[in-house]
């Protein structure tokens, strides 16, 4: 009956044993993986994901761009809504200008006068959009 | 009896060899070399190559993973056309898909120009394609094709926080060799497809957020290497077509597109 016990004993202690084991296993077993989970929680949609050290110094250009370039649709895609016959706040950025704009120069500088608006081009970042403004 | 006692002594034994082997085991993962001495060499023979040209044009088309506001991923696919003469000449000209942009840089002044838009933005830059690539980054957030592969030097910046280094394999395209290396670092991974031989000029590049969970890339094939293109200093200054109309840049905004 004893040794029975002992065994028993045995292989409780062996199976607790794994079972403090699973988490640091699966930690150390793929950290790449544990890794990536790590960081989801940080997550923004759009926002910019660099970190610090990869601003200027570093070559992870086509990552910033990434960020940029959500940023910058997310801008557009959020206010090509605009649409002439109402006045839009100054500064509103559109991808595309809406119907029916002609073109208007004030004091040398060009302008796309469309209906309650005067649009100016830009560029913002490598993407040509369209700004409301005011002519001085 | 003596047998009950000998196979108890048998399980403890098993138990202590049990234990042995997972802690052993599991060190020797953590333990395992991660950067391969191998996939560092190769990439430094690739921006060894990179470096040592003086001049050279490529062909390139690029896939821009990114997330509609919607929360679905869109992919933008622009092609570019690139012409490099070190210290301070580059040309840009991207074509394909509603696209029609050209980027002049002439050691002075960057130039965005939208040919049928006929609207050019012109800047003051830095003296070095390098530091015209970090300024236009920087202020007007323009993006250069490849530039991770355009500067000179590029290998201690592909280099830096590099925690996993490896040669995936080796693959073939149209008869020509490449070495398929694997990178990683905190927040992005990189693949690189360069070429075996004498020019080995990468042919693919892969760059991989691993910071979120939609894991965007943006791969970028790079064709029709050409290390002793025709060029001319002319073909780098931009000169305003007619009826073009001057326009400005948008400064970036400062929490945006620079990283933090």
């Amino acid at each position: 009956m004893k040794p029975i016990c002992k065994i028993a004993g045995a292989v409780i202690i062996l199976f607790l044993m794994f079972i403090a084991d699973i988490p640091y296993l699966s930690e150390k077993l793929v950290p790449e993986a544990q890794a990536l989970r790590g960081r989801g929680a940080a997550f923004v949609v759009g926002a910019a994901v660099g970190s610090a050290s990869a601003s200027s110094d570093s070559a992870s250009t086509s990552q910033q761009q990434a960020a940029t370039a959500q940023q910058q649709s997310a801008t557009a895609q959020q206010q090509a809504a605009a649409s002439s016959g109402t006045k839009l706040p100054l500064g509103t950025v559109v991808s595309a200008l809406p119907a029916g704009c002609a073109p208007s120069t004030v004091g040398g500088v060009n302008y796309y006068y469309c209906g309650e608006n005067f649009y100016q081009a830009m560029y913002q970042g490598n993407t040509l959009v369209y700004v409301t403004t005011q002519p001085k | 009896m003596n047998t009950w006692k000998r196979r108890i002594a048998a399980a403890w034994f098993a138990l202590g060899v049990l234990t042995l082997l997972v802690t052993v085991s599991t060190d020797a993962r953590a333990q395992a070399p991660a950067v391969d001495p191998a996939a560092v060499r190769t990439l430094k023979r690739m921006t060894d190559f990179l470096d040592g040209l003086q001049q050279f044009s490529v062909n390139t088309h690029s896939m821009i993973e990114e997330l509609h506001v919607s929360g679905h991923r869109v992919d933008y696919d622009p092609s570019a056309s690139v012409t490099v003469k070190r210290p301070n000449k580059l040309r840009a000209v991207r074509t394909g898909g509603l696209m029609d942009q050209r980027f002049f840089y002439d050691g002075r002044t960057l130039t965005l120009n939208n040919p049928s838009e006929k609207v050019y933005a012109t800047k003051e830059a830095p003296d070095t394609i390098e530091k015209m690539i970090d300024f236009a980054r920087e202020t007007v957030g323009i993006m250069l094709p490849s530039a991770d592969l355009l500067y000179r030097n590029a290998f201690p910046l592909l280099m830096q926080d590099v925690t996993l280094a490896l040669v995936v394999g080796k693959t073939a395209v149209g008869g020509v060799k490449y070495d398929h290396l694997l990178f990683s670092r905190p927040g992005v991974d990189f693949q690189v497809w360069i070429a075996e031989g004498k020019r080995p000029w990468p042919a693919r590049y892969i760059v991989t957020e691993t910071g979120t969970p939609s894991l965007l890339s943006i791969t970028t094939v790079l064709r029709d290497w050409n290390t002793a293109p025709a060029v001319d200093d002319a073909q780098f200054n931009f000169v305003p077509p007619k009826g073009a109309t001057k326009i400005e840049f948008m400064p970036l905004e400062t929490t945006g597109g620079s990283a933090r």
